[in-house]
């Protein structure tokens, strides 16, 4: 009869521990599992990998540009002619970054030559960035001849009716590595960054960033 | 009293367990390369003669590249090739079919890729003795929403030719 409180008590004192166990246990996990990620991410930094969604979600991508006044750049055009983003200043602009090589890019240019054509009115304009020369040395003048081409020719068959710029990996860096492709950003009026896109998403999800970007 | 002790204390374990579990359903994968050279390490080879050797590659799950033979002009090959200066020459190479796929997004456009592991069936010639040979694998990877830019992927092996 005696022992029946001081079992009792034993064994909340050992519950409690099991309790204290498994929340540093768990804590720890958390931590080492961060560690972990942001050792890979660093070693990834330069590579730019792929991270697809954990979940069957679209995974919504948040720049860390976003709130800030978008890196101004000149770049030159298909006709050879330089186009800043400073030309466009007051007008809500889609910086979309694609290659000819990019599948998922080659789908929604159609959304957005049409959602170019629905809210130009509007004071929007899309600046189509191509990253053609990824691997290309500054001196490969046949290989940029070549990549110049197929941007060309990728614009004419798409029927692309705004600017088309060239060595989009030049500006690369400031606009966060330019990893994975297709990837935008959204410019108000004021030169801030609305809104950003990574990766194919739908016609939908790219019109309420123009909005957004249009102050609407 | 007692029960409540006990509930308390169960409500708190599993609490502790679905913090710990939700942080690892959204641990997202980070792959450090596309596509992985598996082997061989090291061959043996008719000195001289052209000799078939298997290379066999792994495609990162969750990922695709375009087979040799994709079927749009602007997609980029995967192209195995060998550099002068090895000590082996690639004769040729025999690339597997590709696997025809649509993304989920537009089922009307069809790719032809390599998932999962695949091999390339190359034809080299290496003259006689050791050689370190650096063979290369040009590739472009994508998943369904996105791509990365292309790479070269180094398949470096020793070549005894005998």
């Amino acid at each position: 009869m005696r022992f029946i409180p001081l079992r009792r008590n034993t064994l909340v004192l050992g519950a409690t521990l099991l309790i204290l166990a498994i929340f540093a246990w768990a804590g720890w996990a958390n931590w080492e599992y961060r560690r972990q990620q942001a050792e890979r991410l660093l070693a990834n930094a330069g590579q730019g990998e792929l991270v697809p969604a954990a979940d069957a979600g679209t995974p919504q991508y948040v720049s860390p540009l976003e709130g800030k006044a978008a890196p101004a750049f000149a770049l030159v055009d298909l006709s050879g002619k330089k186009v800043s983003l400073a030309d466009y200043k007051g007008k809500a602009v889609m910086i979309n970054f694609w290659a000819t090589w990019c599948g998922p890019c080659r789908i929604e240019t159609p959304w957005i030559v049409e959602l170019r054509q629905k809210y130009a009115a509007q004071g929007f304009e899309v600046l189509g960035i191509d990253t053609e020369g990824d691997d290309l040395k500054p001196d490969d003048k046949t290989g940029w001849a070549k990549a110049t081409a197929a941007a060309n020719k990728f614009a004419t068959e798409e029927k692309i009716p705004y600017p088309v710029l060239l060595d989009g990996d030049s500006i690369s860096r400031d606009y966060g590595g330019l990893d994975n492709l297709p990837t935008s950003l959204f410019v108000d009026r004021k030169g801030l960054v609305a809104a950003a896109q990574v990766g194919l998403t739908s016609e939908q999800d790219i019109e309420s960033k123009i909005r957004k970007a249009l102050g609407e | 009293m007692k029960n409540q002790v006990w509930i308390a204390i169960a409500m708190l374990s599993l609490g502790a367990l679905a913090t710990h579990g939700q942080s690892a359903q959204k641990r997202p994968l980070v792959k450090a390369d596309s596509v992985t050279f598996l082997f061989p390490e090291q061959v043996t080879v008719s000195a001289g003669k052209p000799s078939q050797v298997e290379l066999r590659f792994r495609v990162a799950p969750g990922l695709h590249i375009n087979s040799h033979t994709p079927m749009d002009e602007f997609l980029i090959p995967t192209v195995f090739s060998i550099p002068e200066g090895s000590g082996a020459r690639l004769e040729s190479a025999t690339y597997p079919a590709g696997i025809v796929i649509a993304l989920p997004v537009d089922p009307t456009t069809k790719l032809s890729v390599y998932t999962g592991e695949f091999i390339i069936e190359a034809r080299i010639v290496a003259t006689a003795g050791n050689h370190r040979v650096q063979g290369q694998l040009h590739y472009q990877a994508c998943d369904n929403n996105e791509c990365l830019p292309p790479k070269t992927l180094n398949v470096t092996m020793d070549v005894i030719g005998k």
